[in-house]
């Protein structure tokens, strides 16, 4: 519990070097810190809830055993994100669940404007299609480049910068905040 | 909204982990996931060490036969083995001659095979 409480105050870097020095409550804390994120975003990609946690583990678990490899250049969050990423692609390409000819519409409901004031993101996502949502996932969840996320996707550069934009205007479409609800906020904000 | 604004408002919505009331399970699989696994590969590499610990051990003793075997004057390999062999059971047969028991060299040599499985144990760990 001491030592749970010693962690708890470092920042992730310093968790990580700990960690990489075999300390396993330091990498513990690490996973307390950053398992939510990890998860949302696979479920967000397009995992089911169980499937998500499994890879979320496995994208731990790796990362632990590659911790040294992570020098604190960029957040350990983001680092283990994309570890996730690719860790579901893998999964979702070895399933077979989708190939470029399954770029159907079929999943998008961006046509249909909900009137509901306020959707969340993790709803939103639900209306893009499969390769839409995998892009988008990639580039703002994972905090890929569009070209690094082609190469995880094993994917041209064009085709993943065309699901990126129509995921996106379909996101734009469905958060965009309700008229009555932005005039609400807008008199709000006056007052 | 302008394109900009709406990519940094999806950026803050991504960044924003979502609330799983299980996350404490969660963190607690993954560590028990890691024990286990760094419980096998001590297991794993302790049974290596050993082997090559008894590995190590046994090309010493192997050496030194041979190397006695070799300074005798034994010219062809045949011969060179069948004495090294001849000097083992030999060697076996007088360990009664030895100030310590049988027993007490042999647990020498079983501990020393030990600490030698520790320490490229400890090696491999370490690098």
């Amino acid at each position: 519990m001491a030592q749970t409480r010693a962690v708890a105050g470092l920042h992730d870097v310093e968790l990580a070097a700990l960690a990489a020095a075999g300390e396993r409550p330091a990498f513990g804390e690490l996973v307390r810190r950053h398992g939510s994120a990890v998860r949302g975003l696979l479920r967000r990609m397009g995992a089911q809830p169980a499937l998500a946690d499994d890879i979320a583990q496995d994208a731990f678990l790796t990362a632990f055993e590659r911790i040294a490899e992570f020098r604190g250049e960029g957040a350990f969050g983001a680092w283990v994100k994309r570890i996730a990423a690719r860790l579901y692609v893998r999964r979702w390409r070895k399933d077979s669940r989708l190939t470029d000819e399954q770029e159907s519409e079929d999943a998008g409901h961006g046509g249909e404007m909900s009137t509901v004031a306020r959707i969340d993101l993790d709803e939103a996502m639900q209306t893009l299609s499969d390769p839409e949502r995998m892009c988008v996932s990639l580039c703002y969840g994972a905090g890929m480049s569009h070209a690094e996320a082609a190469e995880t996707l094993n994917t041209p550069l064009g085709t993943v910068k065309s699901h990126v934009k129509r995921g996106m205007d379909k996101l734009r479409v469905r958060l965009a905040p309700a008229q009555g609800e932005g005039r609400e906020a807008e008199r709000q904000g006056h007052v | 909204m302008s394109e900009l604004d709406f990519e940094l408002r999806l950026d803050r919505m991504f960044s924003e982990p979502p609330h799983f009331p299980d996350a404490e399970l969660f963190a607690r699989d993954v560590e028990t996931r890691l024990e286990r696994g760094w419980s096998m590969r001590r297991l794993f590499i302790g049974a290596a060490g050993g082997v090559a610990g008894l590995v190590g051990v046994g090309q010493f003793m192997g050496a030194g036969l041979f190397l006695k075997a070799a300074g005798s004057e034994v010219t062809s390999q045949a011969g060179a083995v069948g004495k090294a062999a001849r000097e083992l059971l030999s060697a076996s047969s007088s360990l009664g001659a030895f100030p310590v028991s049988p027993e007490v060299l042999w647990m020498t040599v079983g501990l020393g095979v030990l600490a030698l499985g520790f320490a490229i144990t400890r090696a491999t760990q370490e690098f």
